[in-house]
């Protein structure tokens, strides 16, 4: 019995002894977890504690190890280790920051609100670009607060094209960075500054439209600051309208469709100082058409490319030249089934265009691209160029998908000029996007993009947009000098 | 010189509250070396008391007899202090013949030669010629005549000038008092020059072998000493009041106990100090495995009770549901590490063990074992009070230790089975704030309270044990007082270095 008893003590000990060895071991291999340790110094660490999570854009990438005062004293030191994935967004121009609740009144809205249920956390943002990473042990000053453009609801980058222009409102009913501008109850902007006016009559925001709703602010547009208003009277009841605006305040725009002329850059506008009455048009007629068009007047299954076209030419006593151009061309189907694209010469062979006081000029490194409207990208060869001297020639395409949408034969026309029917030139802009140039009988303006467009009549393709022989002056190179194996069947 | 003791004018008297009872008054007696005397006497007429007074077994934490006149013991004076060099001379049988239970007959034996410097090797012949020549394995298997046999071959282990004897053949059958009474004249005569003094009621068992009848007349108060033919006529054995009203006062006796028992407390902290290097080594080892083994499971499920229970209820009744989980765990993490487990497991600790020790000790303060010790030349502190304060200083944090580790355990399994949390998650928050510091105060707050439980223990145990009754109420008194003492040291040391 006291052998059973003694054994089993032995036994409760030997246990205790192995899961304290485990617990040990877990505790180090917490303190070996792969990471880069740093030290991050506060102001004040604000409630932070050990343990707590390190984040990066909301993610928690790391944590507190220990909070401690500096050396000196005068400031709070806390330990953090960022795990391997989290470390490689912590770059020597990062900023850190303690996230805590705070309260800016009702209206002004509660940021860190996390927190107020879970600790303390430390963030840091990292600014776009490529600087160094911070090594490991590396002392980092923490900032007192957030900076803007790191926000939880960071503000979006500005974009070309976007409209910037002045708000001015009497009063800022806490308006802030970020606050939504409104259009039709559609967000189509941001609100990027609030500040007061030097003068203090009253304040000026900054305003953002994004680019594809610019054409919504006209010189009539009427702006006002979306907020609560109550209005009611004892018997009827309350009404409350803008009920969001409760917490988040946004700036809402109005103008009536087709009113007054598009503004630029930099508008300024006097705000409303209250939501305006207003007579909101029933939605046009030309809008519901607009989702019905059948065909269009121009037949959409002619296949047009994007091509760049890119080559070095050697000079021997001088730097390389660089050459670098964009065009268009057609896509279609020959004889033998290759996919190919007919363009101009000019366009993507360089040794065509570029001359050498010494002879030949020495082309290398050449690349042909084919761009398609869906984005995909194909590399392409020449196979044929004109022997006559005409600016045309014949890329095939190489790696084609399958499914590859082509110019139907009987789009193409290989005969002479046709007289007396009006001519319509298509390409693509080096944004991809297609551009129709109307041809002016006496001469064609030809921009350098414009090469290789095709040259449409009677809903049939009859050539490209090439250059004239010796000439930089454009014309119309007609497809009829291909050969009859480019052709298709 | 040929006295063994010389009595000049000898009184004592015991003193009790409110009075004293005078038991002699004014003897004067001469008695021989050499010779084997039978003390006899009315119960309670003193015999007991000369005996204990001449084998050094005064009792430290009660008033001692009062003595007047002179005692010599081979020349040597007992009634001032008790010469040292007489401990070596003296041997005594005591009742219950004191034989150490948790030892072998033969340990018996050996720990007595050792004690007097003597071969261990002896032990056998000792035996032998105690009528033993093979004893069983343990003291429990002891008859009552092999009982006294091994009694009279321990305390002729050390060759003793005087051996006494109270009581060798109570609750012996007329023959068997008859060997031993015949194995005790051996004895004596063995050595020569020993003077043999044997307390019994039993004076037709030494018939034979008795030089002469020391006698204490309860109504005269006085010693003397008669032919081996003497009687006690019916007459003498009717017990008379004695007591005298001229004592001390109730006061100054309860005063005196008192000052007494503060003092035997303050002598118990100081051996236990003073002892403090281990002599007994193997009882020291032996306690300290024992002392681990025997609490640490019901330590370890204490622990893990306390640490799941307050991690599961501390997840569950989260009144922010997911919330604030890190730093539930972190703080329950904390106190039951540093605070609530050691505590408790000092109070499963001390109830498991205190009331054993103190039981133990106890027994053997009332079976006379302690005093067979100090008869043995053997400090009882060595032998119990030692290995006490050792195996409570190392078993109390290795069970805590256990109790930590198990309430951990139990942690981890709540915290899953209540929230999500994962292994990694918990031991993070767990451990978080607990430090190497709250490890040395854990340990420092086991260690001192062991410590403290152990001295209480043995104070305890080793304190005057008149009945059964009193062995139990140490045990009560050690289980309280090593509880509020663990409950100080832990409320105390926690207070001071948390707060």
């Amino acid at each position: 019995m006291h052998r059973l008893r003694y054994f089993i003590g032995l036994l409760t000990l030997i246990g205790a002894i192995i899961a304290a060895v485990w617990i040990v071991r877990l505790l180090r291999s917490l303190d070996e977890r792969p990471g880069v340790s740093l030290s991050v110094e506060f102001q004040n660490a604000r409630g932070l504690r050990a343990g707590t999570d390190v984040r990066y854009r909301g993610v928690t990438v790391g944590t507190v190890r220990s909070v401690v005062i500096s050396g000196d004293g005068d400031k709070a030191v806390a330990q953090i280790l960022l795990e391997p994935g989290g470390a490689t967004h912590a770059r020597v121009n990062s900023s850190f920051w303690v996230v805590t609740p705070r309260f800016n009144g009702l209206a002004g809205g509660v940021t860190g609100l996390d927190t107020l249920v879970r600790d303390s956390y430390i963030a840091f943002y990292t600014p776009p670009g490529s600087e160094s990473q911070l090594s490991p042990g590396s002392l980092v000053a923490g900032r007192e607060s957030p900076p803007l453009n790191a926000d939880p609801e960071a503000l979006d980058d500005i974009e070309h094209g976007d409209l910037l222009m002045s708000l001015l409102v009497p009063e800022n009913y806490e308006l802030q960075p970020g606050s939504s501008v409104i259009f039709r109850g559609v967000q189509t902007g941001d609100v990027r500054s609030v500040s007061l006016a030097p003068s203090g009559t009253h304040v000026v925001v900054q305003l953002r439209i994004h680019r594809e709703y610019r054409q919504t602010v006209t010189d009539k547009t009427k702006f006002w600051v979306g907020r609560p208003s109550v209005s009611g009277a004892l018997l009827s009841g309350f009404t409350v309208t803008d009920l969001n605006a409760l917490l988040t305040p946004y700036i809402s725009y109005y103008g009536a469709p087709g009113e007054g002329v598009l503004v630029q850059d930099g508008h300024r506008a006097a705000a409303e100082l209250a939501r305006p009455e207003l007579e909101i048009s029933s939605v046009p007629e030309e809008a519901v058409a607009q989702g019905n068009i059948g065909k269009r007047a121009v037949p959409d299954d002619v296949v047009l490319v994007r091509i760049t076209y890119a080559a070095v030419e050697r000079d021997t006593f001088s730097a390389d030249d660089q050459i670098l151009r964009h065009g268009s061309g057609v896509l279609f189907l020959d004889r033998s089934g290759r996919s190919v694209v007919v363009s101009a010469r000019s366009l993507v062979d360089a040794s065509f265009t570029e001359e050498d006081a010494w002879g030949d000029p020495e082309i290398a490194d050449e690349i042909t691209k084919v761009y398609r409207a869906d984005g995909t990208v194909m590399r392409a060869h020449r196979v044929w160029t004109d022997p006559a001297g005409q600016d045309l020639a014949v890329l095939v395409l190489e790696d084609v998908p399958p499914n590859l949408q082509t110019t139907p034969s009987d789009r193409l026309l290989f005969q002479g000029p046709v007289d007396g029917v009006p001519l319509q030139i298509r390409a693509v802009g080096p944004d991809g996007a297609e551009l129709s140039i109307q041809p002016m009988a006496s001469d064609l303006v030809l921009s350098e993009s414009n090469l290789g467009g095709c040259v449409v009549a009677d809903g049939k393709v009859i050539g490209v947009l090439g250059r004239k022989v010796g000439d930089v002056s454009s014309t119309i190179v007609l497809l009829e000098h291909l050969p009859v194996d480019l052709r298709p069947q | 010189m040929s006295e063994a003791l010389v009595f000049r004018n000898f009184g004592l008297a015991h003193r009790r509250a409110g009075g004293e009872e005078v038991l002699l008054e004014g003897v004067n007696l001469t008695l021989p070396k050499n010779g084997f005397f039978v003390f006899v006497g009315t119960s309670g007429g003193g015999k007991s008391s000369v005996l204990r007074l001449l084998a050094g077994l005064i009792e430290s934490r009660e008033p001692a007899p009062r003595v007047s006149g002179e005692l010599l013991v081979f020349g040597k004076s007992l009634t001032g202090d008790r010469p040292d060099s007489l401990n070596n001379e003296v041997a005594a049988i005591l009742q219950d013949e004191g034989l150490i239970d948790e030892l072998s007959p033969r340990q018996n034996v050996e720990m007595a030669l050792a004690a007097s410097g003597r071969s261990r090797k002896l032990a056998p012949a000792l035996l032998a010629q105690a009528g033993l020549p093979k004893p069983p394995d343990r003291v429990s298997q002891l008859s009552g005549g092999m009982r006294k046999r091994v009694a009279v071959a321990r305390a002729l282990a050390s060759s003793p000038q005087l051996l006494l004897c109270d009581e060798p053949t109570a609750g012996l059958d007329p023959d068997a008092a008859h060997t031993i009474a015949k194995l005790l004249r051996e004895a004596h005569d063995q050595d020569e020059g020993r003077t043999t003094i044997v307390i019994t009621h039993d004076l037709d068992a030494f018939d034979d072998f008795a030089d002469g009848v020391l006698v204490i007349d309860r109504p005269t108060r006085s010693l003397r000493l008669e032919e081996p033919e003497f009687r006690l006529r019916s007459q003498d054995s009717v017990t008379q009041s004695t007591s005298d009203s001229d004592g001390e006062l109730a006061a100054v006796h309860w005063t005196r106990r008192m000052l007494l028992q503060l003092a035997a407390i303050g002598e118990t902290v100081v051996e236990s100090v003073r002892r403090l290097p281990p002599v007994e080594m193997r009882q020291m080892l032996r306690t300290t495995v024992r002392f681990i083994l025997e609490p640490v499971v019901f330590v370890a499920v204490a622990g893990a009770v306390i640490g799941g229970l307050a991690t599961f209820f501390a997840l569950r009744n989260n009144p922010i549901d997911g919330g604030f989980e890190t730093a539930l765990l972190t703080g329950t993490g904390k106190v039951a590490t540093a605070v609530l487990v050691p505590m408790l497991s000092g109070f499963f600790f001390t109830a498991r063990i205190a009331a054993g020790a103190s039981a133990r000790i106890g027994t053997m303060k009332r079976t006379n074992q302690i005093a067979a010790l100090r008869m043995m030349g053997v400090n009882p502190a060595d032998y119990l009070l030692t290995p006490l304060v050792w195996a409570m200083v190392i078993a109390m944090p290795v069970v805590t230790f256990a109790g930590v580790v198990a309430a951990a355990l139990a942690a981890a399994l709540a915290t899953s089975a209540a929230s999500g949390i994962t292994v990694v998650g918990w031991a993070t928050a767990y451990f978080m704030t607990v430090s190497a510091q709250d490890v040395l105060i854990v340990l420092g707050k086991s260690t001192l309270s062991g410590y403290l439980v152990a001295v209480a223990c043995y104070h305890l145990g080793t304190g005057p044990k008149r009945s059964g009754a009193d062995v139990g109420e140490s045990v009560n008194s050690a289980i309280v007082v090593g509880m509020a003492l663990v409950l100080l040291i832990h409320a105390g040391l926690t207070f001071l270095v948390y707060a």
